[in-house]
């Protein structure tokens, strides 16, 4: 399998390398979002005197800063590729190979990320300057973010193949797709930390986005942050029965059109 | 005996469609409440076929062609019947069976556009884990046969559709499988390179000895290439045997073709005139009949005969009959 992966990796770098404008512009569109509602907060935290719910200006701008970063790197888009797959019948190809087509998503995720993160971190490092952010966490907040960015990466990811599947009945499943984009909108901290939504807790989306970026801004206790992981690990094991049951109902399904 | 190694028994494929009217209110109708139709794509087909054959699988547009084939490479899951490939069920997916086969759909690509096919021909190496040396020969032998040497190296995604389809074959085949698919392989490719492909699915069958089951709505990939065929038309296996028993049965009569001198006259006492134009004439005679016919022609036309030949009608003309035909041939030659 790691012969597999390194030669998948060799290839995508080879075909994302062809459409290096694109890559920028996905990166630029991907922090325009955070930074509107940063500016917003800041607006708001201005005018009650520097700080709301406990948010000072500056932990609303370092908040923002790890959930921009967190963001990147929980993104998953397979769901819409997924979808294209199937209309194109170019997911045939794929099932006719001793390979899981998952695989060649996680590639593709990969590569993505690991190449654009260096720019994104330059200008994350702009923003934090510009808002003077001062991060206050401690060694083990760095240490619980790297479980805790997996975690989420993978539930993002999972999540995204668990829509994805639903081609299989549906064809088109773009309206599922804006669904999950706008509920993940409200309640995965996006529009305010979730310590200022509560409900976001019982629900998946925050531990894909809010829970990993509070343990990056160093926002949390250790027995909340361990906490935090306990939820990520408990919905990636929901996720993925969820998953192996869709895909093995959706094959039954599936009608191979286009190809 | 060796097991078929294609084995299907009783297959059938039944997809569920929805259907509505054509216009505005048949529309609202149908999203508040939608109908359905069972479409029957395969009705229960029989068919062996044993290692190394090639077999021509025939039938018009819709007849249950691709969607039998993508049964048998584990696309579909089917609605009844059974089927094994080199002894596993397709539709399971197993590793040892996703490795022993290949399905190569003339219009549809497996390589990834934006890269050289060969970067993707390393991938499907490890995929299918080759091992390195017969990696190479392999490649070496498919570069030889499909004369690929200038096309490796270029994103596929600036290929013509002829050079395409020799990397997609060369894709489908570096993991040597036993067992072909091909689903119109020649579609869409001119003369030259429909007559290379055909040379290089016969040379491919020959050196490796692998099985090969092959859709094509050009005979002549058929006549090169199948000494059997399965025909088969709204998903009922119509005809399987040897292609050329087929015109015999189906045909049971000789194409007489005469060109004369002067102006064709009327020679309706020889045989039916299926077309007559100046001085070329057609003749349809009973095959029992067709030297003795031949012979009065000869004869009785004399000098005004300018040449004359005696052929099996072509094989476009036969299986037209046969999909014409009301009952599978099976049933009637039972």
């Amino acid at each position: 399998m790691i012969r597999i992966y390194r030669q998948l990796l060799v290839a995508q770098i080879q075909a994302a390398a062809q459409y290096r404008i694109q890559a920028v512009l996905w990166m630029l569109f991907s922090i325009i979002r955070p930074v509107i509602f940063l500016a917003a907060w800041t607006a708001v935290s201005t005018a009650q005197g520097g700080s709301v719910g406990g948010y000072t200006t500056s932990d609303f701008a370092a908040y923002y800063i790890a959930l921009t970063i967190v963001g990147h790197l929980t993104t998953a888009w397979n769901s819409f590729e997924f979808e294209f797959e199937v209309r194109q019948g170019r997911l045939s190809p794929k099932l006719l190979r001793p390979l899981h087509p998952l695989h060649y998503s996680v590639v593709e995720n990969l590569v993505w990320k690991v190449t654009t993160f260096l720019p994104l971190m330059l200008v994350c490092l702009v923003i934090a300057l510009t808002f003077q952010v001062k991060w206050s966490g401690e060694w083990w907040h760095l240490a619980l973010f790297v479980p805790s960015i997996v975690l989420a990466a993978a539930l993002s990811f999972m999540i995204g193949w668990v829509v994805a599947t639903a081609t299989f009945w549906l064809q088109r499943i773009n309206t599922v797709n804006t669904l999950l984009q706008r509920t993940s909108f409200i309640f995965a901290g996006q529009i305010a930390p979730i310590a200022l939504q509560v409900i976001s807790y019982s629900l998946p989306f925050a531990y894909v986005l809010a829970t990993p970026a509070e343990i990056l801004r160093g926002g949390v206790t250790l027995e909340r942050g361990l906490l935090y992981l306990v939820g990520q690990a408990v919905w990636l094991a929901l996720a993925i029965v969820a998953y192996r049951f869709a895909w093995r109902a959706g094959l039954r399904e599936y009608s191979a059109v286009g190809a | 005996m060796d097991a078929p190694v294609v084995d299907v028994r009783a297959l059938r494929k039944v997809y569920r469609v929805t259907e509505r009217e054509t216009g505005l209110a048949a529309t609202f109708r149908s999203f508040v409440r939608r109908r359905y139709r069972e479409v029957l794509a395969v009705d229960g087909i029989t068919f062996h076929i044993d290692a190394g054959e090639v077999v021509g699988f025939l039938g018009p547009n819709g007849a249950g062609k691709t969607t039998t084939l993508k049964m048998l490479s584990g696309l579909l899951y089917p609605t009844g019947g059974e089927a094994t490939v080199l002894g596993h069920v397709p539709w399971r997916r197993e590793g040892a069976f996703l490795r022993g086969m290949t399905l190569l759909m003339g219009n549809r690509s497996q390589l990834v556009w934006d890269i050289p096919a060969a970067d993707s021909f390393l991938v499907l190496k490890e995929i299918y884990a080759v091992p390195e040396a017969q990696y190479t020969r392999t490649l070496d032998e498919l570069t030889d046969l499909l004369d690929l040497g200038p096309l490796l190296h270029k994103p596929v995604r600036g290929l013509s559709l002829g050079e395409r389809m020799k990397v997609e074959f060369a894709a489908g085949l570096l993991h040597s499988p036993g067992v072909a698919f091909l689903d119109e392989p020649t579609l869409g490719l001119d003369i030259s390179m429909q007559g290379r492909i055909r040379r290089f699915v016969a040379e491919y069958n020959r050196r490796s000895g692998a099985t090969i089951l092959l859709t094509s709505h050009y005979m002549d990939d058929v006549v090169a290439l199948c000494r059997r065929v399965i025909v088969i038309h709204h998903g009922v296996l119509l005809y399987d045997g040897a292609l050329a028993d087929l015109a015999e049965r189906m045909a049971p009569y000789k194409r007489i073709s005469v060109t004369l001198r002067g102006t064709v006259g009327d020679l309706s006492t020889y045989g039916e005139v299926v077309s007559s134009n100046e001085n070329l004439a057609t003749i349809h005679v009973p095959r029992a009949q067709a030297a003795e016919r031949t012979a009065r022609l000869v004869r009785e036309l004399g000098d005004q005969l300018a040449d004359i030949s005696v052929e099996d009608p072509p094989i476009e003309e036969v299986i037209d009959k046969v999909f014409a035909s009301e009952r599978p041939l099976a049933e009637a030659m039972a």
